[in-house]
Formats: C-alpha cells, structure tokens, sequence
C-alpha cells in the first residue's frame, strides 16, 4: 500500500507541493491530473525518492521513502516525462543492464527479459538497437525496464506524451494489464480523455493543492450535487422555460441548440416529479435526461486553471 | 570468499556500444582503426629516426594525452543529463560508489591503455640505445644501460601515466558539476592550456626566468626535498615543478648528470638535488593525490545528491 502523508516541497518561498495526502491499494490505477506546472512532477519524483520533500512523507508497504530511499527503491519502477536510453546497444542488452543493476540473479534474468518483452509486445524488437526504435516502442521498452525487478508500485509521468494514436491505445492496454496484475500504478497527465478509460481512482491537483482525490465514480457523485438535467420539448420552449423557473429546485436553464438544460438541485424522488408535472401540465417532451459529468466536466469544475 | 556484485556500468563503460559499433560498421570502424594505427606507427618511425631524446618523446606522449584525456572523460556525467539516463540509474541498487567507479574505473583503463601504446616510443629514443637489431644477431637486448635510465623511464612513465589520471578525475568531477558535455570539454581544455602554459610563463616573466635550480642545487637530503616541496607553493615554484612539460624535461637533467661522469649542468648539484626531491616521483604522487581529491568530490555529491 503507498500512503501518501502531507507531502510538500517548497523551493524557497515556491510552493511546488503542498501537503498531500492520498492512499492507494494494489491494483488501483490513480489518474494524477492537473495542468502543466501543477506539481505533478514534483510529487511523482518524490515519491521516486528523487526529490527530498520539504515536510512530510509517504510510505510503501509500510517503508519510509524519506527515511529509508535505498530500500524503496527496489520497490518501485519509474518512467519519467523525459527520458532517454542508452544508445548502441539491443533492448536484450538494454534490459540485462538494468536486470543487473537491480541485482537480478544471472540464472533468472533470462526469463524475466522474456517476460517483460512479451508483456511490452517488444519481443520481435529484441535484437533491434535501441536508437532505431520508434517512439512509441522507446516508451514501451522504458516501461519495460521499469519492470525487470518486479516492482510494486509503477510512477508513470506522462507516460504517452508524444505518442501516436495507436500507441497511445497500446499504452493504455498496458497500463490497464499492469493494474490488473495488483501492481499500484500512478499515472500522469494532462490530457484527461487518456486516463479516463482506465483508472479507477485519480486526484486532481492544482497550483500544488490536491484539490479532490478518490474513486471516479465517488468524486463524480459528489459533484453531482448539483446536476444538469436536458430536457428537449417538441414546439417553443419559452413556455417550458418559465415554467421550470418556477420550481423551487431550479437553479437556472440555458438554451443549447433546442435542448434546455435545467441545473437542478434535488434528488432522484424530484426529479420523476419534475417529468409527471410536466407531463401533467400538458407540455409535450421529446428526451428527458440527466446530464451525467466525464472527467473533463470534474476537471473543469474543481480547478480553477491557476499553477503554482 | 563474498563475491563482489557485477557491475553493469563499467561493463557498459568499457565494452557496451563499442563491440556492437564494430559489429555494425565493420568497415568504417575497420578503416579508422587502420588509420590510427597507421599514424601511431609514423610517430613511432618519427621517434626511433630523429634522435629524439627520452624527454621529447616523453614531451609527445604528454601533448597526447593532454588531448586525448579529456576525451575519455568531459561526457561520464553529463551525457547521463543530457541523454536523461541518469534518474533511472540513480534509482536502480547500484550504490554511489559503483557508478562512480563503473565510470572512473572505464576511464582510468583508457588511460592505461594509452599509457601503453606509449611505451614503445618511449623505448626506441637515442637516450635509452635500444638497438632493435640485437636479438637477432643472437644479443641480448640491454633496455636500459646505463642503469640509471631506469628512474628516468620509470619517473617518466609514471608522469605520463599519473597526469592522464588527473585529468580524467577532474573531468568526470567537473561533468558532474557541470552537466554540459560541451562545457566541460571546453573547461578542461582551456584549463589546461591556463596551467600548463599561461601560468609558468606569468610565472617566468615576475620571476625574470629564474626557474629555481639554484635553490634545487643546495638539497642534500630527502628531508630536505621534502621540505622543498611544502616550500614550493608558497613561493609558487611548484607552477613549474607540477608542470608535467617541464618536469619531463628536467628528468634530462638526471639522465645526462648520470650518463656522464662530468655534470653537464653549471651547478653539478642540481641533479642530486632533483633526486632528493623524487623528481617525476613526487609530481605523479601529486597528480594521484589530486586525482582522488577529485573521484573523492564527485563521491560526495553523488551521494549527497541521490541519496545513495
């Protein structure tokens, strides 16, 4: 388990990061989202023991990364945002490099670079030079080297920046398998629609302040609070408008290309009563439904587009 | 008996990219090698048929590793920045003090290796009467006669060898500070060229050419040279007798007070007096005990910075 306790780091009177806390579980894979300059980084490479924080820590399976670094580090594999490889040698090479710098028995190295290259589908690739790869296969042999040692938590900095659409899917699957397998992914990005199909958790952070974090669904509850019903009528909505003014639940409607949509502050039990005395009072409605919020909506609602 | 853990980074340092560039470009890696073969066999002729004396072939080997030093060191670091390699080694189990010497330990058996190639020019010279055609008149070779050709060979052998690994200690230390391959090139070059020629020649100009052999002449005891030594950098005599150019030179100094039974020198003692100061001996102590002030720096901030 990782658990994040009041993390920050300051870098003179910059607060890059400021006190998170978070907890995550094998097998979750956490969505880290927030604009450039957030902070992101800086929290990532903090808890790759990169970076001292200025005040608190975390800890994996109950280990001090600010205390006790060398003995995390086996614990955890890292892509950074911008990363690079060592150039005139094979992926095989590459990853024995990397299987020996983690002390991976010789007797077993072979089997684990078989593993992980059939797991990154860079197994045609093994006897290509790392320099000829392509972008997307560097990033996937960059990941691949994160896991040679097994780790259990996986810090992945905008691990498909930069890539085509294809390796982009490609990445996600992988991602996907990772957590799937019970290992604590920790992915970040900016670009929402890329996280949204495969983490279960995120957090959202903003000028340093992790402003929400939690299950998808959980968050998209909670600011659903105050939900956005569409109601398309059949002839001139002016009518319906007024009349939904009227409802004490109503906080206000707009117009977008014939379809009203009415901010609403009541429940489930109101809103079916809000349809039958429509309905009751003779207006004719073509699709009634609830406007239900993707990651981008909870983005847009929480941050306030400020960095740090 | 523990073995001692394999350590990737100077297998890579070493071997890594350089067999797998043979393997891929035979021919343009072939033809450079012919090339510098070649050449270093024209310098060999130009030695053995110019009557070139020990300290000008040993002066030729210095301008040598003067350029070629800085080579095997100015990128051990700060390609590692530049290439963004240098997060995912730091996180890996290899401790501060196995990168460093994966690194250093490449570097020094390049040193080694020149050191080597040196060798034979710094045989075939009309000091040491080597005669190539010898053995097969059924002689045996006598390398060094007279005898005490010896310490000049060994004190110039171990001058070469000991300023190259100065050089290669500083460069990987100025690397690490530095993190720009360019301007550490560009430092221990221009570095060079500050110490080993500006500076004796501001030196010659406040001193009006006096290089100090008077003082030398008037030691009679190593205790003395010993002191001589400590003396030297107040009185900043030790800009020439550091010099590894002019140390070389002044080993003539011994070898022609030797081969002679009258001193060829005005002052007759200022030989002994360079025996007593370990000339060529003293200098290579220096240039090591510098060299590990430097391995012992960039130590230091390894740790320091990685939490190694």
């Amino acid at each position: 388990m990782l658990d994040v306790k009041g993390l920050r780091k300051e870098y003179g009177e910059l607060v890059a990061v400021r006190d998170i806390y978070f907890q995550l579980h094998p097998g979750d894979v956490f969505g880290f989202i927030g604009p450039n300059g957030a902070g992101k980084t800086t929290t990532i490479k903090m808890l790759a023991t990169l970076l001292e924080p200025t005040a608190g820590t975390a800890t994996l399976n109950g280990i001090d990364i600010v205390r006790h670094p060398e003995e995390v580090r086996p614990l955890l594999g890292y892509m950074p945002d911008f990363f690079g490889l060592y150039e005139g040698i094979t992926v095989t090479e590459y990853l024995e490099f990397f299987a020996a710098a983690y002390r991976i028995p010789r007797s077993q190295r072979a089997a684990i670079i078989e593993n992980v290259l059939e797991l990154t589908d860079l197994t045609v690739k093994k006897d290509a030079y790392v320099e000829t790869l392509s972008r997307g296969m560097q990033q996937r042999l960059c990941l691949a080297k994160s896991l040679v040692h097994d780790p259990i938590l996986l810090l992945l900095d905008e691990p498909a920046s930069g890539l085509d659409p294809r390796a982009r899917i490609e990445i996600k699957e992988l991602i996907r398998e990772l957590g799937a397998m019970g290992k604590i992914v920790l992915v970040s990005s900016h670009i929402l629609p890329e996280l949204a199909d495969f983490c279960n958790k995120i957090g959202i952070i903003e000028k340093g302040e992790l402003l929400v974090w939690g299950a998808v669904d959980q968050i998209i509850q909670q600011l659903q609070a105050n939900r956005v019903l569409a109601i398309k009528p059949l002839g001139a909505p002016e009518p319906l408008i007024q009349r939904l003014e009227r409802e004490a639940h109503v906080h206000g409607v707009e117009t977008r290309d014939g379809t009203l949509y009415v901010h609403f502050a009541g429940g489930l039990e109101e809103q079916a009563d809000l349809l039958s005395a429509l309905i009751h009072d003779g207006y004719r409605i073509a699709a009634f439904r609830e406007e239900s919020l993707d990651l981008e909506d909870v983005f847009m609602q929480i941050t306030k587009g400020e960095v740090s | 008996m523990k073995r001692r853990p394999e350590n990737p980074l100077l297998r890579y340092q070493l071997f890594g990219f350089t067999l797998n560039r043979w393997k891929r470009q035979p021919w343009l890696y072939g033809a450079v090698a012919i090339g510098g073969g070649l050449t270093y066999l024209l310098v060999l002729l130009l030695v053995a048929f110019s009557n070139a004396s020990f300290p000008v072939a040993l002066q030729l080997c210095l301008f040598a590793m003067c350029l070629a030093a800085p080579l095997m060191a100015y990128h051990l670091f700060s390609t590692e920045y530049e290439k963004q390699t240098w997060e995912p080694l730091a996180l890996t189990r290899l401790t501060a003090w196995e990168i460093l010497w994966g690194k250093w330990a490449a570097a020094l058996a390049r040193v080694a290796l020149l050191t080597l190639l040196a060798l034979p020019i710094l045989f075939i010279n009309e000091d040491l009467h080597i005669d190539l055609v010898s053995p097969f008149r059924g002689r045996f070779i006598t390398i060094f006669e007279p005898t005490h050709a010896l310490y000049v060979f060994v004190a110039g052998v171990s001058l070469l060898f000991c300023w190259g690994v100065l050089l290669v200690s500083l460069g990987m230390w100025l690397s690490f500070l530095l993190k720009r391959t360019l301007t550490t090139a560009s430092a221990l070059y221009a570095g060079q060229v500050f110490a080993l020629a500006l500076m004796p020649t501001l030196y010659l100009i406040f001193s009006e050419g006096e290089t100090g052999s008077q003082l030398i002449a008037t030691i009679r005891s190593y205790r003395e040279g010993f002191a001589w030594w400590g003396y030297s950098l107040f009185t900043a005599q030790a800009i020439l007798a550091l010099n590894p150019f002019w140390a070389a030179n002044e080993l003539n100094a011994i070898y022609q007070a030797w081969e002679t039974t009258s001193w060829n020198r005005t002052d007759p003692l200022y030989p002994e007096g360079l025996i007593y100061l370990n000339w060529g001996f003293a200098q290579s102590a220096i240039y090591l005990a510098l060299a590990l002030l430097f391995a012992g720096l960039t130590y230091r901030r390894l740790k320091h910075a990685w939490r190694k």
